[in-house]
């Protein structure tokens, strides 16, 4: 029987559709990403840069797009209405601490807490959209989409394997979430941008570069002090506000209950 | 009714993609600077100058100086200096990688924040629900863009409160943290229960809905719009193609 009364049961080819979809945006993401790191492709400004820069932008993009739309159906209503607090979350803690010349983001709290709550899949829908919609306000934010998605699914699977249940481990997650989205983000900061758009950030860049590290390195190097750091904060808010939720609203969510996200915190 | 609203949202969005890959293909400083200056001239029509400059200028600017830390201050190539102080030293090669770079940026940002003042957000909204996407996504696309201004105000509210109960007063670091969490905290608490109590009322009404529905609200749509739909998404795939493929095949 469907699981919603008032709506008719997906038909097989709606579900290969999105699995295909999945796939296919999985497969861009990964194929962009090594042949850039195997490649790496030289000149910034002249000829090649430009393609690279477009590419990098356009394969980023569509394979968030794809993997949002085939995500979003299967998300139950009590996550929907929750995805546009966390986006606007987001947004508004994000656009606040960005003016701040600190070497970090905070701009995926609620990306986080979705994945908390409502799982991974929830999560990188969120990512995603939260870029789409950040990117009416701040462009720039607009190919780190795929970057994004992978922040909620790392957080709706560090939520699924008990990041929660104590206290520490929610930023020990966080750190390791941290590490792989810098690592995943950081071409397309070098081949679209050239660098980083905040000066404490480009501070960091330019000293690595002074080392003597190429631009990919240099910048990857910064994603890699900047991000953990971030992301280790962003878990461990995530968490407190988590914990902080009454126990009716928490235990709403069925990923909660399935997967004991709140170990002894939350009642049955 | 804003000038701008004739335009279907789509329109709108697939010029701006084309104007931004193919300028960004093309990578010529007078044809950025061209691009900047066609963006205030339109924003000017539309009357949002002042806001286009605010928005862009406060992105803009650490883009720039992060570039010039990066590419001036560190050149990859020998090149004369322009400026010297110290050990720090701005080459010509260094300059005109970050300027190139920020231009490519610049182009970005203004034709997106342009995009951004022209469409009326309940247009785009009725956009994407007339289109073949996902009945979520215009969903969340609206209640979104309305969250964030009543979130915005919840936000001002809770922290007049609490300077009215004389709460996270303090000062320095540790008054930060403190303002930002008794800020928080309500806001976020508030705003998830508000979200919860909505998702009942949606599943009620069977909320994702399939199938034709009317809306009270019609996009103006005209058959030269969609031909400058197509048109734009051609220009946005194939441009760049033809303008780099010199580059790649060598014969520039």
């Amino acid at each position: 029987m469907s699981s919603n009364l008032l709506l008719p049961e997906e038909t097989s080819s709606q579900t290969l559709r999105r699995r295909l979809m999945a796939v296919a945006g999985t497969v861009i993401l990964v194929a962009t990403y090594l042949t850039l790191i195997i490649t790496q492709p030289m000149g910034i400004v002249e000829g090649l840069g430009q393609g690279v820069a477009l590419g990098t932008f356009a394969a980023y993009l569509i394979s968030a797009v794809l993997l949002l739309l085939a995500v979003l159906p299967d998300l139950p209503v009590s996550t929907l209405t929750l995805i546009p607090v966390a986006l606007a979350l987001n947004i508004i803690l994000g656009q606040f601490v960005g003016s701040v010349m600190i070497p970090l983001y905070i701009d995926s709290i609620g990306t986080v807490i979705v994945g908390f709550l409502a799982g991974r899949r929830a999560g990188a829908a969120t990512g995603v959209l939260s870029t789409l919609v950040w990117s009416l306000f701040a462009p720039t934010v607009l190919p780190f989409a795929a970057g994004a998605a992978l922040v909620g699914f790392l957080a709706g699977t560090a939520a699924r394997y008990g990041a929660l249940r104590r206290v520490y481990l929610a930023p020990i997650a966080g750190l390791v979430a941290g590490v792989l989205v810098g690592v995943v983000s950081s071409p397309v900061a070098t081949f679209v941008y050239g660098g980083t758009s905040g000066v404490g950030t480009g501070a960091l860049v330019a000293a690595f570069s002074s080392m003597g590290d190429s631009l990919l390195s240099a910048v990857t190097k910064q994603a890699l002090i900047s991000d953990p750091g971030d992301k280790a904060v962003v878990f461990l808010v995530a968490a407190l506000l988590v914990y902080a939720l009454p126990k009716r609203l928490s235990g709403s969510f069925a990923f909660v209950r399935r997967y004991r996200v709140l170990g002894k915190r939350v009642s049955k | 009714m804003p000038r701008s609203n004739k335009l279907h949202p789509f329109t709108i969005l697939a010029i701006a993609v084309a104007v931004v890959t193919m300028t960004t293909a093309a990578s010529q400083w007078w044809l950025s600077c061209a691009v900047i200056g066609l963006c205030f001239l339109i924003t000017g029509w539309a009357g949002h100058t002042k806001k286009l400059a605010l928005l862009s200028g406060a992105m803009l600017l650490p883009t720039f100086l992060s570039l010039l830390l990066i590419h001036g201050l560190i050149p990859r190539v020998p090149s004369p200096a322009v400026a010297q102080w110290g050990p720090l030293r701005v080459t010509v090669h260094g300059l005109e990688v970050a300027l190139s770079l920020g231009l490519r940026t610049a182009v970005l940002v203004v034709v997106g924040l342009l995009c951004g003042l022209l469409i009326d957000k309940h247009q785009l909204v009725a956009a994407i629900d007339l289109s073949p996407v996902p009945p979520q996504v215009g969903y969340l696309l609206a209640a979104t863009l309305f969250l964030l201004p009543q979130m915005t105000e919840k936000q001002r509210q809770i922290g007049e409160a609490q300077t009215l109960r004389n709460a996270g007063i303090g000062t320095g670091l540790t008054g930060w943290f403190q303002r930002v969490r008794l800020r928080a905290v309500p806001l976020v608490l508030t705003s998830m229960q508000d979200a919860q109590d909505r998702a009942v009322h949606l599943s009620a009404r069977g909320f994702p809905a399939t199938g034709v529905r009317t809306r009270l609200r019609e996009v103006p749509d005209t058959s030269v719009q969609r031909g400058i739909r197509w048109a734009a998404v051609i220009c946005a795939v194939l441009g760049p193609v033809m303008i780099l493929a010199p580059t790649w095949f060598g014969i520039n």
